[in-house]
């Protein structure tokens, strides 16, 4: 057999300029209609959608922005239903410099997004625009600038008390929450003979309401400011003892389960104490058995006897903050920090607040009626003699963040000693 | 085929773009991963640091039991999926009444999207609320009530790679696919001779279809060393890193920005899998299966 190659290859090179004059015609068209429209499109991948407490006020936010900005500005949600692959995504975006226009960060990666040089400076707006110092408290933007840059805006706070169910510990003969572990753990025994569970923990992706726990243990045995230390402050070691214990009074699932799972133990009255943040409290009400949010109580964590924390300590932090991928047209940039403006107005961010129970760093004339689980949080956070970081925000260092829910599990299943997992700690780093 | 000289140049442009695209996304990647696998890339900046990457993962007792966890996948696909399947395609293919209900059964984890299955998985493995714990009950296992199944050190292993075993309708169908190409010939000759169906199994089709079986087996490893979403949707190589293993490695040490660890994990990998691909040709004897 012998092929014409020369004809056939004649024929394909036709076939691929018709292809490529067809793309070409395609693109013109595509490139000449998004001009005319002149309509600037926002891309905001958001994690405030679905079962998220934030969903419908953010969702009416943007709608009412973009009828406001019909025909100029159109903001869209990318829905992003998980945290944790979210935050993956955006990692990778701020390494390969693709960021979005509009996203949330948390305190993890704000470092690195300064480092990238892919981020919106929004310094020279908030220097010429009154509103920014309007609606922050004072030093709390100056206090997240880097390098002379401001690549994000504080807005979402959190602390995380305890929160217990007050019939099931009733039930166990308790009235008043405890203020110490030793006290906490007789409760815990109470609870247990009562048919109960204790504790919802969790050891699943980054261990978020276990690492809660763990952060008040920790702050209360080496005070807030143990993250400077070391891990080879004792502190470290201390507070996996207590983990190690509260490990002996929770679910058989804890080991590998999520938050979905620890928190649904807790909505269902299956669990009587369950550490999580505001924006938690209108899920009491949304997903918890009937009558859930009355029976709900809200304490500071119990402290360690001989530690250097202080009683009513609290744990918590910035949430996440708001940034801006840096813009090449000024037109889209001014766009964009309308947007921002937007979202940090007082009145937007009450309606968020009182929405969700969800606490932020702009000042906002919150309404008499919040939720009274809000009120009780945020009255205990005021007479806090501290908020220290949680341990993934403390430590600073993304691999030991990540390595402590091996080292819990490692702990639980008793696998390695309390010391053995504060060497995991350390070997991840 | 004969091809004449002036035709040389359009046989080269024809094979341009396939070398061109195996170049862009397979060479060219590789040859970035090999050389930022010696600095301390975390994804803004790199510097230069030899061996220390390779150093740190292999004084790293999880990355060793990620490799170990990774050989157990391999094992445990080579000598229990692959003849399983096996088994099944021998006995399928009988053509007994039914057996295309079988087949597809055994084949539709093949088709539905492997997060679904993993999350199905958990969900019945769950110590809670699981449906294995309820089966395990209620035929008198009580000591199994409320066991955490993907939470426990002894059994999350276990747990994990016996449910791979639902992927065994794969290999069954190419297995499968090979008996039908047998010619009928060799079964009439064997009816001549008053063979039994087992006798005609192990002495006709199992040796003719040898090939295909190899096949299988390096599929089958080169699958079960790229290990990822069941281990990361079910366990996230815990409890205690005790499911880990390779890919879901590299993925935790890439997701904490230390991409050049990570990259040096995957040329580790690469190592790896072209050890055990050598290794598989010389046991099962290439000719066989080319």
């Amino acid at each position: 057999m012998c092929l014409n190659l020369k004809k056939i290859g004649g024929l394909m090179i036709k076939s691929i300029l018709k292809l490529f004059s067809v793309a070409f015609i395609s693109v013109s068209l595509t490139i000449i209609s998004t001009v005319a429209s002149a309509e600037i499109t926002i891309n905001w991948p958001s994690i405030w959608v679905g079962k998220d407490s934030k969903t419908t006020v953010i969702r009416e936010l943007v709608d009412e922005f973009n009828a406001a900005n019909s025909g100029a500005i159109k903001v869209v949600i990318e829905e992003q239903t998980d945290y944790d692959i979210y935050a993956q995504k955006l990692t990778a975006q701020i390494s390969t410099g693709d960021l979005p226009d509009v996203f949330t960060v948390g305190s993890d990666l704000l470092d690195i997004l300064y480092r990238s040089g892919k981020a919106m400076d929004l310094a020279p707006h908030v220097n010429s625009d009154s509103h920014w110092n309007n609606v922050y408290p004072e030093n709390a933007l100056q206090s997240n600038m880097m390098g002379g840059q401001l690549t994000n805006l504080p807005y979402e706070l959190f602390v995380t008390p305890v929160t217990y169910n007050k019939k099931l510990l009733k039930d166990a003969g308790y009235d008043e929450f405890p203020d110490n572990y030793d006290d906490f753990f007789k409760m815990c025994e109470a609870v247990t003979a009562t048919g109960k569970v204790c504790t919802s923990q969790m050891t699943g992706k980054n261990a978020w309401t276990s690492m809660l726990w763990y952060s008040q243990a920790l702050a209360s045995a080496g005070g807030p400011d143990v993250y400077g230390k070391g891990l080879d402050h004792p502190a470290f070691v201390k507070a996996f003892e207590v983990m190690e214990k509260m490990y002996k009074y929770t679910t058989s699932d804890a080991i590998g389960a999520d938050a979905g799972v620890s928190g649904g133990h807790f909505l269902n009255e299956r669990t009587a104490v369950f550490m999580n943040g505001p924006w938690f409290i209108a899920r009491y009400t949304s997903d918890g058995i009937p009558g859930l949010h009355e029976n709900i109580g809200v304490a500071p964590a119990p402290m360690l006897s001989g530690g250097e924390g202080s009683p009513g300590g609290y744990v918590g932090g910035k949430q996440s903050s708001l940034a801006a991928g840096k813009q090449s047209d000024p037109a889209k940039e001014e766009a964009v920090v309308k947007f921002l403006k937007w979202l940090t107005t007082p009145e937007n961010v009450a309606r968020l607040s009182f929405s969700s129970g969800a606490m932020f760093i702009v000042k906002a004339d919150l309404p008499s009626d919040m939720d009274r689980l809000f009120q009780e949080m945020n009255e205990q956070k005021g007479n806090a003699p501290y908020v220290a970081p949680i341990f993934i925000n403390g430590i600073g260092s993304l691999p030991v963040a990540k390595e402590f829910s091996q080292a819990l599990s490692a702990l639980a299943l008793g696998d390695v000693t309390p010391e053995g997992a504060v060497e995991m700690l350390k070997d991840a780093e | 085929m004969k091809i004449k000289k002036d035709e040389v140049i359009w046989l080269l442009i024809f094979i341009a773009p396939a070398i061109g695209l195996f170049f862009l996304f397979f060479i060219l990647p590789i040859l970035f991963l090999f050389i930022t696998s010696f600095t301390n890339w975390d994804g803004i900046s790199a510097e230069f640091v030899g061996f220390e990457n390779y150093v740190k993962l292999f004084n790293k007792k999880t990355f060793i039991r990620a490799i170990t966890n990774n050989l157990y996948w391999c094992l445990t696909a080579a000598i229990i999926t692959v003849p399983l399947a096996l088994i099944i395609a021998l006995l399928l293919a009988h053509r007994s009444r039914g057996w295309k209900v079988f087949r597809t059964v055994l084949f539709i984890p093949q088709v539905v999207s492997s997060a679904a299955i993993a999350m199905l998985w958990a969900a019945m493995f769950n110590s809670e609320y699981g449906l294995v714990n309820f089966l395990l009950d209620y035929i008198g296992f009580s000591d199994y009530q409320n066991h955490n199944w993907l939470g426990n050190v002894r059994t999350a292993n276990a747990a994990l790679i016996g449910f791979s075993l639902c992927y065994v309708g794969y290999f069954m169908v190419i297995m499968l696919a090979k008996t039908a190409s047998i010619s009928d010939d060799y079964y009439d000759a064997a009816n001549i001779d008053g063979a039994s169906q087992f006798q005609k199994d192990v002495h006709i089709t199992a040796p003719l279809i040898k090939s295909t079986f190899f096949l299988c087996i390096i599929l089958a490893v080169i699958f079960n060393l790229r290990q990822f979403e069941y281990v990361y949707l079910m366990t996230a190589g815990g409890p205690a890193n005790k499911t880990q293993v390779l890919v879901v490695y590299i993925w935790n040490e890439l997701s904490v920005q230390r991409l050049g660890r990570g990259n040096a994990a995957g040329v580790i990998m690469i190592g790896i899998g072209a050890l055990l691909l050598l290794t598989l040709r010389k046991l099962l004897k290439s000719e066989t299966y080319n």
